[in-house]
C-alpha cells in the first residue's frame, strides 16, 4: 500500500465536493481523482500547499503511511 | 525547423517513408512472384518434357535463385523496418513518442535488422558453396546501426516510464 491519500475523508469532513476543490486549487478534476483514488505516483508541493490551504489542514491529515 | 506539425521534420520524414514503403512493397511483391515462379519451375522440372525442362532449368540457376532470395529477405526486412518507423512517427506527430509501445517497436527493428544480417551471412555462405558470387554478408555498419537502435529502444523505454510518472504527478 505505502502512502495512502485521505482526500476523500477530508472532503467529507469539510463538506466540500471534488469539483469545488478543483476550482479552488486550480487542479483538474481528473488529476484530483487520480490523487483521490491513490493512483498518483507523486504530488507537487504546490498542489499539496493549495489543497491544505483550501481544506484548512496539514499535509499529515491528507497523507498516511501503512506497511502492507 | 519544427519538430511536429505541418512542414515539420516528422511530417517530411513520414511523407518520404510512405513513398519508400510503396517502392519497397512493389519490389517485395515482384521478388515474391519471381521466387514463386522459380520454386514452381524447380518443383515441376522433373515431371515435364525435355524442352520444358530446359526452360525450367534456365529459371532455377542457383546463383539467380540465391540472389533473388537474398534480395527478397532484404526487401522484406526493409519493409518491416519502414512500417515500424512509420508507426513511431505517427505517435510523434499525433500523440507523444514516449508511449509504452515505441521501445518494443525499436527493439523489433533491431531484431529485424539482425535477422536480415544473419540471412545475408547465410546466403553468402551458401553462395560460396555454389560459387554463386553473393556479396559478403557481414556489414559492420549494419551491426553498429543495430546497436544504435537497441540503445534508442532503452532511451525510449526510460522516456516512457518518465512520461507515465509525469502523467500521474498531481
Amino acid at each position: 500500500m505505502g502512502i495512502a491519500v485521505k482526500l476523500d475523508r477530508m472532503l467529507l469532513e469539510r463538506g466540500m465536493s471534488l469539483t469545488e476543490l478543483s476550482e479552488r486549487v486550480g487542479v483538474t478534476i481528473a488529476n484530483l481523482s487520480i490523487l483521490k483514488t491513490g493512483k498518483a505516483k507523486a504530488i507537487r508541493f504546490s498542489t499539496l500547499e493549495a489543497i491544505c490551504r483550501e481544506l484548512d489542514c496539514q499535509p499529515g491529515d491528507l497523507l498516511g503511511f501503512s506497511e502492507d | 525547423m519544427k519538430a511536429i506539425g505541418k512542414g515539420s521534420i516528422a511530417s517530411i520524414l513520414a511523407t518520404i517513408l510512405h513513398l519508400v514503403r510503396i517502392v519497397l512493397f512493389a519490389a517485395f511483391a515482384g521478388l515474391s512472384i519471381a521466387l514463386s515462379v522459380m520454386g514452381l519451375a524447380a518443383a515441376i522440372a522433373p515431371f515435364v518434357s525435355e524442352g520444358a525442362r530446359i526452360a525450367a532449368e534456365v529459371l532455377i540457376d542457383p546463383e539467380d535463385l540465391l540472389n533473388v532470395a537474398s534480395h527478397f529477405v532484404t526487401f522484406g526486412v526493409l519493409l518491416y523496418v519502414v512500417n515500424r518507423l512509420l508507426e513511431v512517427l505517427k505517435t510523434l506527430r499525433f500523440e507523444t513518442p514516449f508511449t509504452p509501445e515505441n521501445p518494443s517497436r525499436f527493439r523489433r527493428i533491431g531484431i529485424a535488422l539482425l535477422i536480415g544480417e544473419a540471412a545475408q551471412v547465410a546466403f553468402w555462405l551458401v553462395g560460396e558453396a555454389f560459387d554463386a558470387g553473393i556479396d559478403d554478408g557481414i556489414d559492420l555498419l549494419t551491426l553498429v546501426a543495430v546497436a544504435a537502435v537497441f540503445v534508442l529502444a532503452e532511451v525510449f523505454s526510460e522516456g516512457a516510464s518518465m512520461k507515465a510518472e509525469q502523467d500521474l504527478t498531481v
